[in-house]
């Protein structure tokens, strides 16, 4: 202990019992001794994890945020999950049979699953949550278009026919489309809905305080027997990186969903923290308006692409936690391979490109960006970085909300907007990438880019698949209506009280097999 | 300024009365220290931000991706910033941007708002009290600095436009200040007596009632800036307000609040030139006041 | 009696005009809510149909007219962002809010007056010099920097202090209290250079009064013409000004809450003008605007008190 005495002692003061004896021998008063030795996970306390920002919605049919999500974990359950591989395994469904033809998909259901109101889960319940996803007001509507029929066979099954086949959907139902909610709360509480959720997840919903936590008890009643672990999950927002990290540190925190990049490097010895630092599956990167000068011009797109070093700005803005990007796809995705390959830098190529377009003097144009540190970091050095070829950056910062409605509207000549990711590489790059798409702000249209992209999505072999999205990505490379900068990481930091913390590659918590000691 | 100060007392006064005046109140201020210090103050920010290029030690936009978050020293005197920049030439030149800041938004709000408490002020009645005081009390009423972020907002990003917000938000004051000026000026016997002669309305007004309402103007003229200086560095810490390559000092702190683990430092230099120059500019406003207010007196 | 009845009247027009201004500045904001509600994955469909919910598509003088009809009903409309009312969000919001303000009123009284005092009867000793200066210092601070440097002092540094982590005071009251010693003392520190200031100039200019000076002639002793007499009328313009104190407030608390994470009122208005989140941040604007000429009453009512001299027309003079 030595040096590290004065500090222990203090965070023992701060966080009550919680404490867990690491490597200290003499302490044996009161605590539990139990790290290092694999004995049976501890039931019972109260796991408290830090959110950088205030879930909007707690309705998976309404959701628009990552945050939203992190919660959802606890409360509902969805029809299928996905693994630490990110393979689709059972989870509300016990499994599930995919026609010849891939336009049929039959689920079988657990039974004696109930939702935390007490009613029963059921096929009835199931066809009721997704249509409601399908619902014109649903956020989840674009990701369950493809559904045509739903019949609930008997109460355990039920059978949705698709229009056509639609490779991403056992994984689009590993997320918030198929989270199943109960539809008598529904009926019961109408639009306050999210605000009293309801699933038949691992922990209940319990209460509120808009802005600053979010407390679930525990569900006594789980179908998965002897989980939860814990007795009760507090979400606490944070939206500082640095205050949550110090509330880890003083105990009164067990998990961070964002850590400070900058202190990955710091706290590596420490005796109470560790970091969970895995790829995620989203990316950063710049919206250029193909429909408007001057980035109507292909070579002038490319010739920004070409000029940015990525590797600079995931070693200064990530500190090492994250990856050059040059397509959608991240490691954690079986579409990610060469396409994701970056150039180095290359001035005389960029100018080579910039005199084709008869602009040897070179251009300017403005970027619009958000207004935390990072996308300002992220976008001075690139106006840094397009000097040397003459291209002039004005940087212009935009608060989010009218960011979102002049991407949408086609009001900006370049915009730096990222994603946060899904497990099925579709989702990352259809509605980007094709005519029309819901997040095609670039206005970008090639139309074998479609229909690429289009058979990529009705294709069930995986290879296959990934051959589509390598022919796409070479067309979307040489056209660059989007810039991909880096893939950035999940960075967790977890008090070394927590067991039981699994990395899955959406980068959610899933809290029911977590305990503490 | 100082010339407003003598035309102040031009219609009853004689040259010669009117150059002793100023020199009263030269001596006034010179033996008031605080003032003096204010006084320096606002010299030196002056100077830095004529002079900033020598002053300057670097080019304050290049970026130095290998010394990143640097601490003092290797010819980077304050150190460097979470791109390499060096951080004391920065601050040199977010002197400038300060500069700015104090005299566009004050700008504004004396253009318009002088002008609207002049003739609110003379001419009183219905408008006065139902309309233009009420949007006044109901402007004050709206904290302003939400009014600064709503207006940034909704007139998009950047740091012209949060000056005109910041302006915007000092209107209040300035219409008040006038006004009650005006009020007990306009019933004094120069007044009158102009009145009887037949000069016109806008004659007295601009000729004989604000040039003698000019000296709590002057005060708040001097305090308007300092608290500019504040909002603009709130809302460019808000992450709203100058663009993110200027030195904004504001800019500067948004920055600097991601490491204050890791570089204190950084968050400390931004935050001390803000309270230098505001204390400058408060010391002097606090100086002019005493010494044009006999009352006072200490 | 009849001043106050003016007054009152006088404060109808005003709030009126804060919903007014607080609606079309709202409008003018680009980004509709139904876009930013939804998010980036929205379909256009999606947005429609939560446009015509949210009832955007009338015109925005009947969304007003409805809006205040409500409001007259007491009913502050129902959130854009999670259809949860407006009244529920604000009174979720206040308690944190409303212990900044009073702690920051507390810690700056308790600076302001003996420091106000000490000056303003020995003028030019030292300790008038030293506290003007840390006065004008105090002013002078931008108070968000002082609560970084709070922070980086008392939490990151020392320790002390947790950096940020507010909690309900009925749930934890140490807990509480720890959390809002550096941003009462923050915000409180600037308040109270900016009282000071103001006391110790309306002392000055009472201690040259006739009264005072013939209360000193009777042979009182100094500490008694302070408090019976001089600190009396020494507080009406200090009074008079606190409307408008708590109305900086207010908006100053927006940056010291989000230093310091802390769930309240002014952080609620900026994350809801973020979301266009229109109802609710009429409905906070509305409360707040209420509470300034609520404020504002309340100190003419005293200033009446203290000063019987008050004529009808004192407001307008102001």
């Amino acid at each position: 202990m030595s040096k590290k005495q004065g500090k222990v002692a203090l965070s023992i003061l701060l966080a009550g019992s919680l404490f867990a004896a690491v490597g200290c021998s003499s302490q044996s008063s009161g605590t539990d001794a139990g790290t290092g030795n694999n004995s049976a996970p501890k039931t019972g306390g109260t796991l408290s994890i830090s959110l950088d920002a205030d879930p909007p919605k707690l309705d998976p049919a309404f959701s628009t945020a990552l945050v939203d999500r992190m919660v959802f974990q606890s409360i509902y359950d969805k029809l299928v999950d996905v693994n630490e591989n990110g393979e689709v395994v059972p989870m509300l469904a016990e499994k599930w049979d995919v026609s010849p033809d891939q336009k049929s998909y039959t689920f079988t259901l657990r039974e004696g699953v109930k939702f935390h109101d007490g009613t029963d889960f059921n096929a009835e319940a199931v066809k009721f949550s997704l249509e409601r996803g399908m619902d014109k007001a649903s956020n989840r509507k674009n990701e369950l278009n493809d559904i045509e029929k739903i019949t609930v066979a008997d109460a355990k099954t039920i059978k949705i026919d698709l229009k056509q086949p639609f490779a991403p959907f056992l994984s689009i139902l590993s997320d918030r489309a198929g989270m199943i909610v109960s539809p008598e709360a529904v009926k019961k509480y109408g639009d306050e809905f999210l605000n009293h959720p309801v699933g038949t997840g691992p922990f209940v919903y319990k209460e509120r305080q808009k802005g600053s936590s979010i407390t679930l008890e525990k569900n006594p009643n789980y179908w998965q027997k002897g989980l939860p672990y814990l007795d009760s999950v507090t979400y606490k927002i944070m939206n500082d990186a640095n205050v949550a990290l110090m509330n880890l540190k003083s105990g009164q925190v067990d998990i961070t969903n964002k850590f400070p990049y900058k202190e990955i490097e710091n706290v590596k010895n420490d005796p109470k923290i560790s970091v969970v630092n895995e790829p995620g599956q989203g990316y950063q990167g710049i919206h250029l308006n193909t429909s408007k000068a001057p980035f109507d011009n292909k070579e002038l797109r490319r010739a920004v692409d070409l000029m940015i070093d990525r590797d600079a700005i995931v070693k200064v803005v990530l500190s090492g936690a994250g990856s050059a990007a040059h397509s959608p796809f991240s490691k954690s995705q079986f579409a990610y391979g060469d396409s994701d390959k970056v150039e180095q830098p290359n001035v005389e190529k960029a100018k080579e490109l910039l005199k084709k377009a008869g602009k040897e003097n070179g251009f300017s144009f403005t970027l619009k960006l958000g207004t935390s540190p990072t996308n300002q970091q992220v976008g001075q050095m690139i106006q840094n970085m397009l000097k040397p070829a003459g291209i002039t950056v004005n940087l212009e910062k935009v608060e989010f909300g009218t960011m979102l409605e002049q991407s949408k509207t086609g009001n900006f000549e370049a915009v730096s907007l990222g994603w946060s990711g899904r497990p099925d590489p579709d989702q990352n790059i259809y509605d980007f990438a094709t005519k029309g798409g819901s997040n095609n702000y670039a206005q970008y249209y090639n139309p074998e880019v479609d229909r690429v992209l289009k058979e990529a999505r009705q294709e069930g072999d995986q290879a296959k698949r990934k051959a589509g999205y390598d022919a796409a990505m070479k067309i979307l490379n040489d056209e660059t209506p989007y810039v991909y900068l880096y893939h950035d990481h999940n960075v967790f930091g977890v008090s070394k009280s927590v067991q039981g913390f699994t990395y899955y590659p959406d980068g959610l918590i899933r809290t029911a097999s977590i305990s503490k000691n | 300024m100082s010339q407003t100060v003598i035309d102040s007392q031009q219609p009853v006064q004689t040259a010669a009365q009117a150059e002793s005046q100023w020199r009263l109140f030269f001596r006034r201020f010179a033996k008031n220290k605080l003032a003096i210090v204010g006084a320096l103050i606002f010299c030196a920010l002056l100077a830095t931000a004529i002079f900033a290029p020598l002053i300057a030690t670097h080019d304050i936009y290049e970026q130095d991706y290998n010394s990143v978050l640097a601490k003092p020293g290797n010819g980077h005197l304050f150190g460097t910033d979470d791109l390499g920049r060096d951080v004391f030439s920065r601050l040199v030149y977010g002197a400038r941007l300060t500069l700015q800041v104090a005299i566009i938004s004050v700008g504004i709000a004396v253009l318009i708002g002088v002008p609207i408490g002049l003739i609110t002020g003379y001419y009183r009645g219905v408008w006065d009290e139902w309309v233009v005081m009420r949007v006044v009390d109901a402007m004050q009423a709206f904290p302003s600095l939400i009014l600064a972020l709503a207006m940034a907002a909704a007139l998009g990003g950047g740091f012209y436009n949060a000056m005109v917000a910041i302006g915007i938000g000092f209107l209040p004051s300035f219409i008040r200040i006038t006004r009650a000026q005006v009020m007990t000026v306009r019933n004094l016997e120069f007044v009158q007596a102009a009145k009887a002669i037949g000069a016109s309305d806008w004659r007295i007004m601009f000729r004989h009632v604000l040039p003698n309402s000019m000296a709590p103007l002057l005060v708040q003229i001097t305090l308007a800036m300092a608290s500019a200086i504040i909002a603009e560095a709130g809302l460019s810490y808000l992450g709203l307000g100058a663009k993110p390559e200027d030195p904004s000092w504001g800019s500067m702190l948004h920055i600097a609040q991601g490491y204050l683990n890791i570089e204190p430092l950084l968050a400390v230099w931004p935050g001390l030139a803000i309270f230098l120059v505001v204390l400058g500019f408060n010391l002097l406003g606090d100086g002019i006041r005493e010494v044009l207010d006999p009352k006072l007196k200490r | 009696m009849r001043f106050l009845v003016r007054r009152l009247l006088l404060a109808v027009p005003v709030i009126l005009l804060v919903t007014i201004m607080v609606f079309s500045l709202l409008h003018l904001l680009p980004g509709d809510p139904a876009t930013v509600i939804l998010g980036q994955e929205a379909t256009p469909e999606a947005i429609d149909a939560m446009r015509e919910e949210l009832g955007l598509n009338q015109p925005i003088v009947m969304q007003y007219l409805k809006w205040l009809g409500g409001v007259l009903q007491g009913d502050l409309g129902r959130s854009l962002v999670d259809h949860s009312p407006v009244s529920e969000l604000i009174w979720q919001r206040l308690p944190a809010t409303l212990e900044l303000t009073i702690g920051t009123f507390v810690v700056a009284l308790l600076i302001a007056i003996p420091a106000g005092i000490l000056s303003a009867t020995r003028p030019n000793s030292w300790i008038d010099y030293t506290s003007t200066f840390f006065a004008l210092g105090g002013m002078s601070v931008p108070h968000f920097w002082l609560g970084m440097m709070f922070i980086v002092f008392f939490a990151v540094k020392l320790g002390w202090l947790p950096a940020s982590g507010y909690v309900p005071f009925t749930e934890n009251p140490l807990a509480n209290i720890t959390a809002m010693i550096m941003p009462v003392l923050a915000t409180g520190l600037r308040e109270s250079a900016i009282l000071m200031r103001m006391l110790r100039s309306s002392l000055l200019e009472v201690m040259h009064a006739d009264y005072i000076r013939t209360a000193y002639a009777k042979g009182h002793k100094e500490s008694f013409v302070i408090f019976r007499h001089a600190l009396k009328n020494a507080l009406v313009p200090v009074v008079t000004t606190s409307g408008l104190i708590v109305a900086g407030l207010l908006g100053g608390l927006v940056i010291t809450e989000s230093i310091f994470s802390i769930p309240g009122f002014g952080k609620l208005i900026v994350e809801s003008i973020y979301n266009r989140d229109f109802v609710t941040v009429q409905g906070a604007i509305l409360v707040c605007a209420l509470m300034v000429v609520m404020v504002n009453l309340l100190v003419d009512i005293l200033y009446a008190v203290i000063d019987p001299r008050i004529k009808v027309g004192k407001e307008a003079e102001q």
